[in-house]
């Protein structure tokens, strides 16, 4: 039987057809369904109810009511780690919505060899949370590195960029910013979607290439920058490989790079106290909640939605 | 990640109940129990480096020969790492039959009941040629959870090659001071210019330069009761001789410091001949003179002679351990008594990890040494020493990197040696407390 007449056999099938399809589709899904609620849901749910106990992963966990959410409050190295975490979303992901917005809008012009470049930008958002990249970046921001070989030129003395408290999270920030690629290619596909009329009226009427921007690009393309900023803003909460790698562990020197989830994990798997790491978890799962929250509730105020 | 942790924390739940629903009905062997004859698997694992990995698949291979039926898998990783992957695996009751076991974590383990008792094992474990002070730093509460593999020593390292170079003699150790080393640091920066520098600064990789300071005054870092007992004063008197090496300059700029401590051995300033004095394990000097190709030599620890009491004492290198939930602990006993008793196996793994505890394996091998294993063994046999420690108690394993904090503070001027003093001895103390 030939695609075609399948297709005429399914058009004619009805109901009888699409419920054998969902039959179908029913096992497909299952795999991916198992997967979910014995990976992630149970897991879940297991780890909301280890917060509220004392559990050093070998012996059973001891219920010990809201001791680990009270603890929270006075944990000092949290309240740094949080400082850290803040200071890093808060600076990385604008800078690099910005440079994402910025090489997306050069690219749209139509480059010749467009595609080489989008791949191009877009491979650090492949490697960036990769552990080869973050051993890299001790590298190339070591004292020996190549940062201080360039500056070395210019005749300006370097520094251990990582070693130094002062700078060890710029440099973190940094590559963040350095994986711009994948917020960039969502932006080049909504700069697509803009209707080329728009800038045509627009032109004709005598607006510049600023007021362009700012009254047809920037209001219509804000639905996905919007987009952009939830999903980024999560992404920089959850980020863990790059300090790990970069601070060996550590979350050093002197907790410069101590993120939230590097300290939660660290409670887990080094101090052995695996009811506080589950209670931090949910603390951090609260926190990123309450961001995308606030960002729905802004969201009113400076997305428009053409439609 | 996050989904990562939460992942393998109720995975680690679901398994545990798994698993111990399968430990009632298993097959396994018991401690005291004959040797299977069927095929069985033991899992090894170990931190180390390559020539470490070498030998000890070698021993490995011999093992198997001799006992056809039980295959051993070695499992291998960096220190770091090794630490991470061991929690991991025995959250999730997977952990490796066989392990390389440090002084730092061993309390961490038994007291949380993960190890065998190799006293249920004595049928398959000779331990008739351990000294018994060796082997009493693997036994807690009257347990032996832990036999010592090899003794080192704190020394500190000189670079003679270097100080040739400068016209700087050879101090003598014998009477040295704390200061004495700072003194002929500083000495030794002068004359590097700014590619050399006198000493690799204590404090960033292990506790090793505060307890020693603490047992020349006739403290120690913890009582018997697992309470800290390090005077605060001794504590800042430490911290404001770091902070003295990096102002007078005699080490490098605090960043430099940290960089080079952190790398690793093959990266640290000793190996690279950036810095003239150095403090480390006396059997880490074969693998360092290979690192720098320069000619090191063993030191007493500075102010031995102005304290109360010798710093220096007999430190288990490590220790093998058997999980206590191994299916196999008897044939996981009999192969840590090939590793610890086998003359052939010895003749392999020589002094790579530690001069022998195994005092006839000591003699055994002692004809096969290098002139840098040689001098590690001399420095063992001759320099005076104390008591050891208490062992590290169960909730201090990150004593290390609370110390490495603190250090990094006081470097970088975010905290004085006083407040870092006090900080510290009350973090060690809430670590501790928090684990029982």
């Amino acid at each position: 039987m030939s695609a075609l007449d399948e297709l005429r056999q399914l058009r004619r099938g009805g109901v009888q057809v699409r419920k054998r399809d969902n039959k179908a589709a029913f096992w497909f899904l299952l795999p991916w369904f198992a997967g979910l609620v014995f990976i992630t849901v149970g897991p879940v749910l297991a780890s909301f109810a280890l917060g509220f106990t004392k559990y050093n992963l070998i012996q059973p966990p001891r219920f010990i009511g809201l001791d680990n959410f009270a603890r929270v409050l006075g944990d000092e190295r949290l309240h740094n780690a949080l400082r850290v975490t803040f200071t890093y979303v808060f600076v990385s992901v604008p800078l690099q919505l910005a440079c994402a917005l910025g090489v997306a809008l050069l690219l749209d012009k139509g480059l010749r060899g467009l595609a080489f470049y989008r791949s191009a930008f877009y491979l650090p958002s492949l490697l960036g949370s990769s552990v080869a990249i973050a051993v890299l970046w001790t590298q190339v921001f070591g004292t020996d590195g190549l940062v201080n070989r360039v500056l070395g030129f210019f005749g300006v003395e370097g520094r251990g960029w990582i070693s130094d408290p002062d700078t060890a999270l710029s440099t973190l920030i940094v590559l963040n910013v350095w994986t711009f690629g994948s917020p960039m290619i969502i932006f080049l596909a909504g700069l697509r979607q803009i209707p080329v009329v728009y800038y045509e009226a627009a032109a004709i009427d005598g607006a510049g290439w600023w007021s362009r921007f700012r009254r047809i690009t920037m209001p219509l393309l804000s639905p996905i920058l919007f987009f952009n900023l939830v999903l980024q803003i999560i992404h920089a909460f959850q980020s863990f490989t790059q300090a790990f790698v970069v601070s060996g562990g550590t979350g050093g020197p002197s907790d410069s790079t101590m993120f939230y989830t590097l300290y939660l994990y660290q409670q887990g798997f080094s101090r052995f106290d695996m009811g506080y790491a589950s209670a931090l978890a949910w603390f951090l799962l609260l926190i990123i909640a309450a961001f995308t929250a606030v960002n729905f509730w802004a969201a009113k105020y400076w997305v428009f939605y053409d439609d | 990640m996050l989904r990562g942790v939460r992942r393998g924390t109720a995975w680690a739940v679901l398994l545990s109940v798994t698993a111990s629903l399968l430990a009632a009905c298993g097959s396994g062997s018991d401690a005291g129990g004959d040797l299977t004859t069927e095929k069985v698997t033991l899992r090894f694992t170990w931190w180390g480096a390559d020539d470490r990995h070498k030998r000890t698949q070698k021993v490995i291979d011999m093992f198997q020969r001799k006992y056809p039926n039980i295959t051993v898998k070695g499992e291998f990783k960096e220190w770091n790492g090794y630490w991470d992957s061991l929690a991991t695996t025995m959250a999730a009751n997977d952990a490796p039959d066989v392990m390389q076991m440090d002084e730092l974590y061993i309390a961490s383990y038994a007291e949380r009941g993960a190890l065998l008792d190799l006293n249920e094992a004595k049928k398959h474990l000779d331990t008739s040629n351990f000294d018994q002070k060796a082997l009493a730093t693997g036994t807690i509460a009257g347990k032996r959870y832990g036999l010592p593999v090899g003794l080192g020593m704190y020394s500190i390292m000189v670079n003679t090659d270097l100080l040739a170079k400068y016209g700087i003699p050879v101090p003598d150790d014998t009477k040295w001071s704390w200061d004495d080393l700072k003194t002929i640091g500083e000495q030794v920066s002068k004359a590097g210019g700014g590619a050399v520098f006198g000493v690799q600064s204590p404090g960033i990789n292990d506790a090793a330069g505060l307890s020693i300071r603490a047992r020349q005054q006739g403290h120690a870092m913890f009582d018997a009761d697992a309470k800290v007992v390090l005077p605060q004063e001794i504590a800042r008197d430490y911290w404001q001789y770091v902070l003295d090496l990096s102002k007078s300059g005699a080490a490098m700029s605090p960043s430099a410091t940290i960089e080079k401590a952190s790398a690793g051995l093959n990266q640290s300033a000793t190996a690279t001949n950036t810095a003239a004095f150095g403090l480390w394990w006396n059997t880490q000097l074969t693998a360092l003179t290979a690192a720098s190709g320069a000619k090191l030599k063993l030191l007493r620890l500075p102010g031995e002679t102005q304290g109360k009491a010798p710093g220096a004492y007999y430190k288990s290198s490590m220790f093998w351990s058997v999980s206590a939930r191994s299916k196999y602990p008897a044939e996981a006993a009999a192969f840590v008594n090939f590793l610890a008793n086998d003359e052939e196996a010895a003749k392999v793994l020589l002094t790579e990890r530690g001069v022998p505890a195994n005092q006839k394996i000591r003699e055994t091998i002692s004809g096969q040494l290098k002139d840098t294993d040689k001098a590690a063994k001399e420095y063992l046999d001759t320099v005076p020493v104390s008591d050891p420690p208490r062992i590290t108690p169960n909730g201090a394993s990150t004593l290390d990197t609370i110390l490495k904090r603190h250090t990094e503070d006081v470097l970088f001027g975010r905290t004085t040696p006083d407040q870092a003093a006090a900080s510290f001895i009350r973090e060690v103390q809430s670590e501790v407390d928090a684990a029982r």
